[in-house]
């Protein structure tokens, strides 16, 4: 894991440019600028409302940021490239192609109910990936491998603890082979005593070298798993650094301080 | 109670039996296409056509289907659409019943969590897909019971027909009655006809429910 803080480089994986977001009047978002580097995990957090979760949908264009650029190896996501304004969205099969590339879990999962987990995991690797139905089982099983979950195959969500749902969102979406994973509060809405098995997973994915991007609430996960913590307020980046210089000593901005405060005071780092 | 009654009316009822079974049938399904196309368009069209599609649910909801009927049987003619009772009969159920089924759709639609449709978006199912895998037989699930419903209602709206004297059930019994000055036979027949109508109906309703919920149960 690198400790340092890598510098702006041509090979990051993802590299957002001064990109804003706002939801009419409110600025959600305020000239965000971030790299991830390949096999980084970068974990976002802050308040509530302070635009983490934004930051992250507009990764893969699920919210379309309105100035700035978003790059995955160096493609500009979701918008058409060039000077010409307004920008143009690109095409419909264009967008598919980019976010094939970005797998995202959720913080409720949204797994597809009415399918099982082997289903959930190889529905796209059918129709997008275009596998055969064997072939794609076959892979949908490598995935729920991976998650530890090949004997919940044949189980329709309604049947799968909360936390066994969210190891299929993450099979299904590890199975498209991403580039980046991009995680929006995974394990928010788990029991206490679910949460540790999502995060297992999660930490055997970053040892295994997958770039993440994860939005959290666990300190804990962000102090012994990221590469790089970035805290947000506001809208605003307020301070991008490896876990040691936020969690291990006091500090610098107080905005981070108050925020890390009131985990100190439940001793949850 | 005259047997004979209906045996020498038997093979007029069936026929207007079958004509009734035809109408319902056919506008049944027609008004679920349209609707259903409806509910789509309203869904992913720009303002204005919604506005269009809002204007045609409230104005076929809320006038009277025999009124509808009249201007497309009567009025036809003069706007050069000259069709027969059964013809009207089954477009005019079809325009009936699409405002109906289409705010049955869209209710569906709403029933199917955002959250589920960013996920398929996720892992780049077009959008064709995402109807047809997640959204379809999800929202089958909400509204199975009212389409249910709103097509046990049709069963017996088709009575209504007989006033542009489609040869349905209705019709052939007023004639039965007329001509053999017998009232409560004929009609107590008449409505085990539309009984078993909506009993068949239901069953299947219910059948259909079964399979669409099924992933629902905990095992």
């Amino acid at each position: 894991m690198t400790t340092q803080t890598p510098s702006a480089t041509a090979e990051a994986l993802i590299s957002v440019r001064n990109m804003s977001k706002s939801f009419k009047d409110f600025e959600a978002l305020r000239d965000i600028t971030l790299d991830v580097n390949r096999s980084e995990v970068v974990c976002l957090i802050g308040p509530s409302g302070s635009g983490k979760s934004t930051l992250l949908r507009c990764l893969n264009f699920l919210e379309a940021y309105d100035t700035g650029e978003v790059r995955l190896e160096g493609e500009l996501i979701g918008w058409q490239e060039g000077t010409a304004q307004p920008r143009r969205r690109v095409a419909a099969g264009t967008l598919r192609r980019q976010r094939q590339h970005i797998g995202m879990v959720f913080q409720q999962f949204n797994l597809w109910p009415h399918l099982t987990a082997l289903e959930n995991v190889a529905e796209a690797l059918i129709q997008v990936k275009g596998l055969g139905k064997k072939a794609a089982q076959e892979a949908a099983m490598a995935a729920l491998a991976k998650v530890h979950l090949s004997d919940k195959a044949q189980n329709h969500p309604a049947n799968l603890s909360g936390g066994q749902q969210q190891r299929v969102a993450i099979a299904r979406a590890i199975a498209m082979e991403p580039r980046v994973m991009l995680f929006d509060e995974p394990t928010s809405a788990l029991d206490p005593e679910l949460v540790g098995e999502v995060l297992t997973v999660m930490k055997e994915m970053a040892a295994e070298g997958m770039t993440m991007v994860v939005v959290t609430h666990e300190m804990g996960f962000a102090a012994h798993v990221a590469d790089r913590v970035a805290f947000l307020d506001k809208g605003r980046l307020v301070t991008l650094a490896p876990p040691a210089d936020i969690f291990g000593r006091e500090p610098d901005d107080p905005r981070v301080r108050s925020f890390l405060q009131t985990y100190r005071e439940r001793n949850v780092v | 109670m005259e047997l004979d009654l209906f045996v020498r009316y038997g093979p007029d009822l069936l026929r207007g039996f079958g004509v009734t079974i035809l109408c319902w049938i056919a506008g049944s399904l027609g008004g679920l296409v349209l609707g259903f196309a409806i509910a789509c368009l309203y869904r992913w069209s720009i303002r204005p056509v919604r506005w269009v599609i809002e204007g045609y649910v409230e104005l076929i909801r809320g006038t009277p289907f025999m009124i509808q009927l009249f201007i497309l049987y009567y009025g036809g003619p003069y706007m050069g659409l000259v069709l027969t009772p059964v013809q009207a009969g089954i477009i005019s159920f079809v325009v009936y019943g699409s405002p109906y089924f289409a705010e049955i759709f869209r209710s569906g639609f709403n029933a199917v969590p955002k959250g589920q449709i960013e996920a398929a978006r996720c892992v780049g199912l077009s959008e064709a897909r995402i109807m047809r895998r997640i959204i379809l037989p999800q929202m089958l699930v909400p509204i199975t019971a009212p389409l249910t419903n709103f097509i046990i209602i049709l069963s017996k709206e088709t009575a209504i027909l007989s006033v542009v004297t489609v040869p349905e059930l209705l019709y052939e019994t007023q004639t039965m009655a007329a001509e053999t000055f017998t009232y409560i036979e004929p009609f107590l027949v008449l409505s085990l006809f539309y009984w078993l109508m909506v009993i068949v109906t239901s069953w299947l309703g219910g059948r259909v429910e079964a399979r669409v919920t099924r992933h629902l149960k905990r095992t």
